[in-house]
């Protein structure tokens, strides 16, 4: 065994002394930049209609789009792009589904992240789909099946969320 | 990142703060039951949720948590003589039974009622398992009495230790639902802790360091699925259930026993961090419990005498930078627990949220937040009872699994993380 490093706490830069409160109050304190570029998608109507709504609320550097087919979005607040040209400036997409009308497109954007290294996340918002260990009423079958098709997909899941859900993961991130 | 003022509301704990009147809805651990080993035994010094308090057992067996300081001259009742029924201030002999109430003023005529007047606050102290818990809330709104699994079966199938963390509460529970941590900062305790290695579910850990997760609400607070790839065609799941306000289980491995940890505030800059581990079909084996009692697993070696860390940060956590750079130990700290401990420490005593840059794979925190979040306020504004009050959410389990890419763990597991008496732990 190697002889352990002396360490004394006296020290001032020992943990005793870092980790205090005092110590606290000379963490650099510079304004931090907008961690994430997020692009957040609507793979369905009802997910567009969630994603519009948070949309409207202040955010730095977040895009809302909606999903049309082959690659298209639409974002809400006007305008179209594609989904190559969104994900050149994305490091995290989160994608937002009611149902299950989304799977080809969780499908085709999960596929194109991976290969761009980019952070896939997804929600699921609606009741009902937890039953197996959670007492949550609701019509949950659908919502289910739209679990099951972000699955693969998204790194991080939220089956049953809720609009809070998506706004707090989106301050979390400092979109 | 979270707002400030929501970090405020979060993190303090004391009388009339909105997170401490969440957890004065709960039963919590309020000492170890080896603490007040036998009747008139010397009273402790407690301090939760920011009141100071003694803890004593009278000669009848009795356990009383009351006010620390003697309703006469402030006196601290820690000095106080535990003897017939009660514990005696040594300053005046003013003496409190384990109601808080006081039944003699010596100073009094004998006959007088004055006692009578006398009640120092006092709360409930109720064996259940090794802990002695207590509610600090509304005895009119008492729950029912707790029913987490390590607490209730028989006592040779169950091992509780704790220690002190010199941190807010809230840093120190994040831990225990960040998943993600482990493949980093415990990746030597899969390799070489008698209470984890060897177990196949390991080396799923060890190979996919990139999980998958999938936070789902549950009636009492959440689950945490991690999911990593198995063999072809198959995820290793580790689900780690949170019940409200800081109860969480880490997913087994092998037949070893199951543990989770109970974060207890103290005050707004310290906690206890309560550690257990169970088997829910088998007695603890001789080995187990001596490496649970030398501080392997999820349990600490403690200065005798006390629930300090002999590793602590007045010593830099006995950091070895040598067995960091061999991977033995991956931060050059020794032990699972004071790895979590010295990481979550050196935050500061509460981590400043505002400057944080979380990644979606802590969605379980940020979940575990709002919801917290949440029953704060809904109790404050409306009375709202919150999750893991009900004793119906204290029967979880954690469990490990393999199953097919096809199969949705929410369906497949729901019977393994119920408590289920006589069955075994699902583990890999």
């Amino acid at each position: 065994m190697a002889p352990r490093t002396p360490v004394d706490p006296g020290l001032p830069g020992s943990c005793a002394r870092a980790a205090t409160a005092a110590e606290a109050r000379y963490r650099i304190q510079r304004p931090i930049a907008p961690a994430r570029a997020p692009r957040i998608i609507a793979l369905d109507d009802g997910a567009g209609e969630v994603v519009r709504g948070v949309a409207e609320l202040e955010w730095a550097t977040a895009r809302f789009y909606t999903w049309r087919a082959a690659g298209a979005l639409h974002g809400v607040s006007g305008g179209t792009a594609t989904l190559d040209d969104e994900l050149a400036s994305a490091d995290v997409v989160v994608m937002v589904a009611t149902d299950d009308a989304g799977a080809d497109a969780a499908r085709t954007i999960g596929e194109a992240c991976f290969l761009r290294g980019i952070m896939t996340a997804g929600l699921v918002i609606g009741t009902g789909i937890n039953t197996g260990i959670a007492t949550r009423g609701g019509a949950g079958e659908t919502a289910g099946r739209a679990v099951a098709a972000l699955r693969p997909y998204a790194r991080v899941l939220l089956p049953g969320a809720d609009v809070d859900d998506l706004v707090e993961l989106l301050r979390a991130l400092r979109a | 990142m979270l707002r400030q003022d929501i970090n405020e509301l979060l993190t303090r704990t004391g009388p009339g703060t909105p997170m401490g009147e969440l957890f004065r809805q709960y039963w919590i651990p309020a000492c170890l039951a080896e603490e007040l080993s036998e009747n008139d035994c010397p009273p402790i010094r407690l301090k939760l949720l920011s009141e100071r308090l003694i803890a004593f057992r009278d000669s009848h067996g009795r356990y009383g948590l009351i006010d620390e300081f003697c309703a006469h001259r402030g006196a601290s009742l820690w000095f106080g003589r535990n003897e017939e029924g009660g514990l005696r201030c040594p300053y005046h002999g003013w003496k409190y039974d384990v109601t808080g109430q006081c039944v003699e003023v010596p100073s009094e005529a004998d006959n007088s009622s004055f006692c009578q007047n006398v009640k120092l606050t006092a709360y409930p102290l109720v064996k259940i398992g090794d802990v002695l818990w207590t509610h600090m809330g509304d005895p009119a709104k008492r729950p029912p009495l707790p029913e987490f699994e390590f607490a209730l079966v028989p006592p040779e199938q169950t091992y509780t230790s704790k220690r002190l963390q010199e941190c807010n509460w809230l840093q120190a529970f994040e831990g225990g639902i960040d998943s993600s941590h482990v493949t980093w900062l415990h990746s030597g305790g899969l390799k070489s802790d008698p209470l984890f290695k060897g177990a196949k579910g390991n080396e799923y850990n060890q190979k996919d360091t990139k999980p998958f997760f999938e936070v789902v609400d549950s009636d009492g607070g959440l689950y945490v699925g991690a999911r990593r790839n198995a063999e072809d065609g198959k995820y290793y799941w580790r689900i780690t259930p949170w019940v409200m306000p800081s109860f969480t289980m880490v997913p087994p491995r092998g037949d070893h026993p199951i543990h989770g940890h109970f974060w207890i505030p103290i005050d707004d800059e310290n906690c206890w961090v309560y550690s257990f581990d169970y088997h829910p079909v088998r007695a603890l084996t001789a080995v187990e419990r001596q490496a649970m009692i030398e501080g392997h697993g999820v349990h600490s070696e403690n200065i005798p005498g006390t629930y300090r860390p002999v590793a602590n940060r007045d010593n830099d956590y006995l950091m070895d930078r040598e067995k960091q750079r061999t991977g033995e130990w991956y931060s050059g700290v020794k032990g699972i627990a004071i790895q979590d401990a010295s990481v979550q420490e050196s935050m500061g005593p509460i981590v400043d949220r505002t400057k944080e840059r979380l990644v979606p794979a802590d969605a379980g925190i940020i979940k575990a937040r709002q919801k917290l979040r949440k029953a704060a306020i809904a109790l404050r504004d409306h009375g709202i009872t919150p999750p893991g009050v009900d004793p119906a959410h204290h029967r979880v389990r954690s469990a490990a699994v393999v199953l097919p890419h096809a199969q949705d763990f929410l369906d497949a597991v729901k019977d393994d993380v119920r408590v289920r008496p006589g069955v075994p732990i699902s583990s890999v």
